[in-house]
């Protein structure tokens, strides 16, 4: 904790990523100082969730660093590696809930590998995060028997049992009705607020994102588009940042003949 | 972190100094649940003052000792939180299910 | 020349698929001897509950397949060696095929169908839903946690429910003894242990053993292996049963030409 970059929780140089051939991160940079909201923003299959997963080590970089708690994670052991998962949470796009253990149990178990917590102790704090998400009292239904919406709260309530530092949320309110996406937002202040934590949410809802951000990051295709504080990012002039913002819709293809020959398998399609 | 219990005329203080966090919460709970169910004491007033930082299992704790403390009809105070810690309180909606005093002597002479 | 070629990509792709099986089950095997040393708690409760559904609930199916097996050798058996008037010959010839070859054989292909599709199915299952990508992010080691006990799981039940199937083998034999050779049930019995030796059932759990540890790499390799998508979880299935069946007589091969030269 005597490092200087360490009020950077989280710090990304020139990040690059692809899946085989095809690259997905073309150089992504930015750093998020502890105890603020980064909103990442853009557009589906833009490289959101690949970038997440790249951040929590899941995904190798082809080339770049991430730096977590002032540590390059390509170069820490697989210990050290799992020393500082226990100190960050993710809450996966599609929830990734055990589906052989109850809620409750998947809150859990976390707390229950990993702290030499009495079981009572363990129990109470299960209850308060499930009800910190608005699942109080669904403790014992398997997932498999919650709606799409519930599973990703759940999914949040697991990835804060251990009170991390840093808070990964992939798209936490999307499909959620609107009164339970707010809820989630009002979660995300008071988290931060009550410890501080550092969180990264990938997010379509722009309202929400005007709300919980510190700072936002717009990226398109794999490319920072713009990066700056929220009220950098409302009054930015910039093209495809207005584009995201008032909701307009991609251009039509505009050459007839590209149309013809993409419907026709001719010519790959130019977007990608 | 640090913890010293001391007597106040018919109440036990428990003096807390220092972050509560995953790894030294189970010794806040055993000090706390040791005076309730062993010592039987009347009153039982945890001093927060000291501490910075409270994690879910610190809050876990004290809701143990508060349940505790109902069925074994003894009194169960807090004083002296600090501004995160009563902001962890509140996140969980625990503000008002504790017994919350300022201060030392508010809590000694609460009803 | 391309039926070279695929030969020459089938070697490769083959060793590189030991490889993996290799990969994985050293780093289950460091899980269960060294890891406890460093630390990392065994998990004997999962293993527990994998041994009761590797285990006890093959039991019934596993019974009843020996037997008849059992009854199915001394039928075949008896075929033979009625034309040279060696009848009593009939017990000792169902002892030692199944303690030595099928009561180890028939236990890994019930435990196959059984825990080893489930086992690709199950992990296949956690891949495509994120689950594993969940359990490292959470600090677990998705080998540890998962491969571990059912690695101890079967290399502990598959001895046992061999032992049980070697039993029964010898049961459905014994009907033929009674019934179709002049046997007593008792005089069948005593035959059947006169003419097994202790080296007999040694090597059929030595074989057992292997047999545990081959499935369970195999299965939960499948399991790893399986890319995105539900059918792809079907298809892993499919070919760690196959793939198990396949290596398993391989393995077979390799013990038994093995404890062919060493008896001589
Ligand atoms: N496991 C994978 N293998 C190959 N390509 C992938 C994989 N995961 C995602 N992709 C591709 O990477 C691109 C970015 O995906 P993703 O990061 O999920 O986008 P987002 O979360 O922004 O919608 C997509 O074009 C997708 O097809
Ligand atoms: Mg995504």
């Amino acid at each position: 904790m005597s490092d200087p970059n360490s009020d950077k929780t989280l710090s990304v140089h020139d990040l690059r990523v692809r899946y085989g051939e095809r690259e997905i991160l073309h150089g992504i940079s930015f750093d998020v100082p502890r105890g603020e909201t980064l909103v990442i923003l853009g557009g589906s299959g833009s490289g959101k969730s690949t970038l997440l997963r790249t951040l929590v080590g899941l995904q190798p970089a082809t080339s770049g660093e991430v730096w977590i708690r002032g540590q390059d994670i390509a170069k820490m052991s697989e210990d050290e590696l799992d020393e500082t998962r226990k100190k960050i949470g993710l809450s996966f796009q599609g929830g990734a809930l055990f589906g052989s253990m109850t809620v409750g149990e998947n809150v859990c178990l976390p707390l229950r590998e990993h702290t030499q917590l009495e079981e009572s102790t363990i129990q109470i704090i299960m209850r308060l995060k499930l009800e910190q998400v608005g699942l109080a009292g669904f403790e014992n239904y398997m997932p498999s028997q919650l709606s799409g919406g519930m599973k990703k709260r759940a999914a949040v309530a697991r990835a804060m049992a251990m009170d991390p530092e840093i808070l990964f949320f992939d798209e936490p309110s999307a499909g959620l009705d609107p009164i339970i996406a707010a809820g989630i937002d009002n979660l995300i202040l008071k988290l931060k607020k009550a410890f501080r934590m550092t969180i990264i949410v990938v997010t379509h809802e722009l309202a929400s994102a005007f709300l919980i951000a510190d700072s936002m990051l717009l990226i398109n295709k794999g490319d920072i588009v713009a990066h700056g504080t929220r009220e950098e990012m409302q009054n930015s002039t910039h093209p495809r940042v207005r584009q995201f913002l008032d909701r307009v819709p991609e251009p039509e293809v505009a050459e007839e003949m590209d149309y013809l020959q993409m419907l026709t398998g001719e010519a790959p399609p130019k977007a990608l | 972190m640090n913890i010293v219990t001391r007597q106040q005329g018919n109440s036990t203080l428990v003096d807390v100094q220092g972050d509560i966090d995953l790894y030294n919460s189970p010794e806040v709970r055993k000090i706390i649940l040791e005076e309730l169910k062993e010592k039987k004491v009347a009153r039982l007033i945890v001093n927060l003052t000291g501490v910075r930082y409270i994690d879910s299992s610190g809050v876990a704790s004290l809701v143990e000792g508060l349940k505790v403390s109902r069925t074994m009809s003894s009194r169960f105070m807090l004083y002296g939180l600090s501004p995160a810690a009563r902001e962890v309180l509140e996140l969980s909606r625990l503000i008002r299910v504790f017994e919350v005093y300022g201060t030392e002597q508010e809590a000694l002479q609460a009803k | 020349m391309a039926f070279f070629d695929s030969i020459g990509r089938n070697t490769v792709g083959g060793f590189a698929y030991v490889g993996g099986l290799a990969r994985l089950s050293g780093r289950a095997a460091y899980f269960t001897l060294i890891g406890p040393f460093r630390g990392k708690a065994l998990r004997w409760s999962r293993a527990f509950h994998q041994a009761m559904a590797v285990g006890v609930e093959a039991l019934p199916i596993l019974s009843t397949i020996t037997f008849f097996v059992g009854l199915i050798l001394a039928l075949q058996g008896a075929y033979e060696l009625r034309k040279f008037g060696a009848l009593q010959y009939v017990a000792g010839g169902v002892a030692v095929s199944m303690t030595r070859e099928l009561g180890p054989l028939m236990t890994a292909i019930v435990v196959i169908g059984r825990s080893g599709s489930a086992f690709a199915a199950e992990i296949g299952t956690m891949k495509v839903t994120e689950e594993i990508d969940a359990l490292t992010t959470m600090a677990l080691n998705p080998v540890q946690f998962l491969v571990t006990p059912k690695f101890l799981a079967m290399i502990l039940m598959l001895p046992c429910l061999t032992t049980w199937a070697d039993f029964m083998g010898v049961m459905g034999g014994a009907v033929f003894g009674v019934t179709g050779a002049s046997f007593t049930f008792g005089g069948y019995v005593q035959a059947t242990l006169d003419a097994l030796l202790k080296r007999d059932i040694i090597t059929g759990l030595i074989k057992a053993v292997m047999f545990g540890a081959v499935i369970t790499a195999v299965g939960c390799y499948e399991g790893f292996e399986t890319g995105g998508g539900a059918e792809e979880v079907g298809r892993s299935t499919t070919s760690a049963v196959v793939m198990s069946i396949f290596l398993v007589i391989i393995v077979d091969l390799i013990f038994t030409s093995l404890f062919y030269l060493l008896g001589r």
